[in-house]
């Protein structure tokens, strides 16, 4: 599966479609990586400007942020550390961590709150044996509590990576999730963790 | 001035440069570019705030405490970023304003802890006065509170991220004054809090200064931390002894000891801001073993020995020396007071050569502040000792030979003299705080107060003279030099008047210093006065003090 992009946009990722090639490697500093990071700052008047395509990029290899790609931004783009960690903890897409094959985001915002979204998220998170935000053992599955995702129509809206599921109980929770497990293999992106026995 | 100002606002056309509006029913004029809660202040009234800080040039405008309602407006508007127009009506305390105030207030305590008992801020908490003053005391909260726990950001400064109500004073106050990048807010929300890298400390001579704007309790300084309640704590107005900036300082005292200091605004020195280097040394330099008691040269060693019998003993030797030459060592460290009386003992011992040595350490800048440094001398009133005609010298050249007649030594350390120096001199007196080893050859050691002990003034490095007011009580039988040394030349000189307070002492060196001539103790006013024998060319040209770390990598 590839994206087409224009070779003018920064492919600025989503996470689920991250190729998580870079494993824990350095991404920024390789020679890739500082190509880009040139192409990428040419783009704008300012350097500063960058940083997001550049949090992007890493995401995009990683599927998370580690700190030292921070340190890396920032030594790029004659920034702080500590601006670019700003940066990088106020846009919730985000990763700080990894995060499994499956990003799970449930809404509990007032719609899905007044739709049980709250229970919805319990069920999300009894069914893949989590707590919130963290992944679960096998690498399969992150639950995130999200504050809206812009579907409130359709109460409670589910997020799983880059299909949006509306109207969902807790009742229909479980099947979600067996769906997923079943189907294993629906998203190559992120076959570089391999399922492994389940959870 | 409420009447004068209203009489402005209604009829007199105003200037091209001011505007008049009217403040809770107070006419005010200011000029144009004034925020609303600039002016308000103007006419007495203060207006809430938690993100606005005048020493602060950001005004984000995001803690919202501070709208007030202004009369064919429709909503509300932040009196910080609101610029004051002619004919402007506005209401700082009117119900709507207030509701909305409160409603700001209410929102701010949602996640906030309430451990006023155990919080180094509580009673001078502006979270606590507005919480009051909104007058909302109980909580409609049934919701447990969010808890977040605490960090360190810098080796002495611990955040308590509950407390926190993100008005990001600090950080801006390290980003736009300090120019250092590294303190930011970290996610957004009601999950933001104050965070530098992790794994990186704040590290900037200036840093300390994020402590005293913080309105509420969520920066503490840990040396500080659980010492001393607000309300516990006797203020003294005084001059930071670090450098010879004289940052405007006030010290707080608890059970006479300093427990912190605070710098206290003065436009013509240091802004709101002081360095941590003088934070620290002035609560530090309070530790050790202080000389207390006089002590005269008996049969072979030196004896205790009652003021008034000291005094006496000594004008009888200095009587029979008469005008014997010889030599004067004084301390940077002294106040101008001290060092004009000394100089009168010493016109009258034929004594002509005053000399003093300053130590010095590392210069550190404030980007926001020109004048606010931490300059290299390591002591407060170089200007002043040269000012009253005492020459600087090295170490070396202080610890040198002493040859016959009187040697008079003022607070100086005497750093790296041996145990015999001064031995040769015909009388060795030596005033101090301490007593060093060097002074094992003194024939009288009185004990002096320092500066936090006694009321005064310090020449800064401009030549400005500040006053400072006493903080402690001296210990044992210390008294400032000024007060000693009054009373030693009132038993030589029947002319001679002791001296009970550093008013009279000013007043008189005022009269007789030619570099303070026509100046008075009441003229130095809170912000002090360029006295006429300032140095010319005070501050050395050249290229300004680096910043010591602005936080970004390589620079």
């Amino acid at each position: 599966m590839s994206r087409r992009v224009h070779p003018a946009v920064v492919p600025a990722q989503p996470f689920h479609l991250a190729t998580r090639e870079a494993g824990d490697g350095p991404v920024l500093t390789t020679d890739e990586g500082r190509e880009w990071v040139e192409t990428a700052v040419s783009r704008y008047p300012q350097k500063k400007a960058a940083l997001l395509p550049l949090l992007s990029y890493v995401q995009s290899k990683r599927g998370w942020v580690t700190p030292g790609d921070m340190a890396d931004a920032a030594d790029a783009l004659d920034l702080t550390p500590a601006f670019v960690h700003s940066v990088a903890t106020f846009y919730t897409m985000y990763n700080r961590r990894p995060v499994g094959r499956h990003l799970i985001q449930v809404c509990t915002n007032i719609a899905c709150f007044l739709n049980r979204g709250e229970e919805v998220l319990e069920r999300f998170l009894e069914e893949t044996g989590t707590h919130e935000g963290e992944m679960s053992a096998c690498g399969n599955f992150t639950v995130l509590e999200q504050e809206c995702l812009g579907a409130c129509g359709f109460a409670t809206v589910v997020h799983v990576n880059e299909k949006c599921f509306e109207n969902v109980t807790p009742e229909g929770v479980g099947a979600i999730v067996q769906a997923l497990r079943d189907d294993a293999a629906a998203y190559p992106n992120g076959a570089a963790r391999a399922v492994e026995g389940g959870d | 001035m409420a009447a004068e100002a209203s009489t402005t606002a209604t009829k007199a056309p105003p200037a091209p440069d001011t505007v008049s509006l009217t403040i809770d029913g107070v006419g005010v004029s200011v000029p144009v570019g004034t925020s609303v809660i600039e002016a308000a202040q103007r006419t007495g009234v203060v207006v809430p705030r938690y993100c606005y800080h005048p020493g602060i040039p950001t005004r984000p405008a995001q803690c919202r405490v501070c709208l007030v309602e202004v009369e064919g407006r429709p909503k509300l508007e932040p009196s910080c970023t609101l610029e004051a127009q002619d004919g402007m009506v506005v209401h700082t305390a009117s119900d709507t304003a207030n509701d909305a105030r409160q409603a700001v207030i209410e929102f701010l305590l949602v996640n906030h802890p309430l451990d006023c008992p155990i919080c180094d801020a509580a009673g001078q908490c502006m979270l606590q006065d507005y919480a009051w003053v909104t007058g909302q005391l109980k909580s409609r909260l049934d919701e447990p509170k969010q808890v977040m726990g605490r960090d360190r950001v810098a080796d002495d400064i611990l955040y308590f991220a509950d407390r926190c109500i993100i008005c990001t004073r600090c950080v801006r106050f390290m980003r736009d004054v300090a120019d250092n990048d590294s303190l930011i807010v970290a996610q957004r929300g009601h999950k933001a809090y104050i965070d530098t890298f992790p794994g990186q400390d704040l590290d900037n001579p200036f840093q300390g200064n994020i402590v005293d704007i913080c309105p509420v309790g969520a920066l503490v300084h840990e040396d500080f931390l659980f010492k001393a309640r607000a309300w516990d704590m006797d203020p003294a107005q005084s001059i930071c002894p670090g450098c010879p900036t004289g940052c405007n300082v006030t010290i707080d005292t608890k059970e006479n000891e300093i427990v912190r200091l605070k710098p206290r605004w003065n436009p013509d020195v240091n802004s709101y801001w002081m360095c941590d280097y003088g934070r620290k040394r002035l609560v530090m330099s309070q530790r050790g073993v202080r000389s207390e008691t006089p002590l005269v040269r008996g049969e072979a060693d030196l004896r205790q020995a009652r003021w008034g019998e000291a005094l006496d003993w000594l004008a009888d030797r200095l009587r029979a020396l008469g005008s014997a030459g010889g030599r004067a060592i004084v301390s940077a460290d002294s106040s101008n007071e001290d060092l004009f009386y000394l100089g009168l003992l010493l016109k009258r011992l034929g004594v002509d050569s005053t000399m003093f040595t300053v130590e010095t350490g590392p210069t550190a800048a404030l980007p926001g502040v020109p004048k606010l440094k931490l300059r290299a001398d390591r002591a407060a009133n170089g200007a002043g000792a040269e000012m009253l005609g005492a020459r600087r010298v090295s170490r070396g050249d202080l610890n040198g030979a002493n040859g016959g007649g009187v040697l008079i030594v003022l607070d100086d350390a005497l750093e790296g003299a041996d145990q015999f120096w001064g031995a040769d001199a015909d009388l060795f007196i030596y005033l101090g705080t301490r007593r060093p080893e060097a002074a094992r050859s003194a024939d009288a050691v009185l004990p002096t107060a320092n500066f936090a002990e006694m009321d005064g003034t310090f020449a800064n490095w401009e030549g400005r003279v500040q006053k400072f007011a006493q903080a402690l009580a001296p210990p044992g039988a210390a008294r400032p030099a000024w007060m000693v040394l009054s009373r030693l030349l009132a038993r030589l000189d029947d002319t001679e008047q002791a001296v009970n307070t550093a008013e009279t002492a000013f007043d008189r060196m005022a009269g007789e210093a030619d570099a303070f001539q026509g100046m008075t103790w009441s003229g130095l006013g809170p912000k002090g006065a360029i006295a006429p024998g300032a140095p010319a060319s005070a501050e050395p040209a050249g290229p300004a003090a680096p910043v010591a770390n602005n936080g970004r990598p390589g620079s």
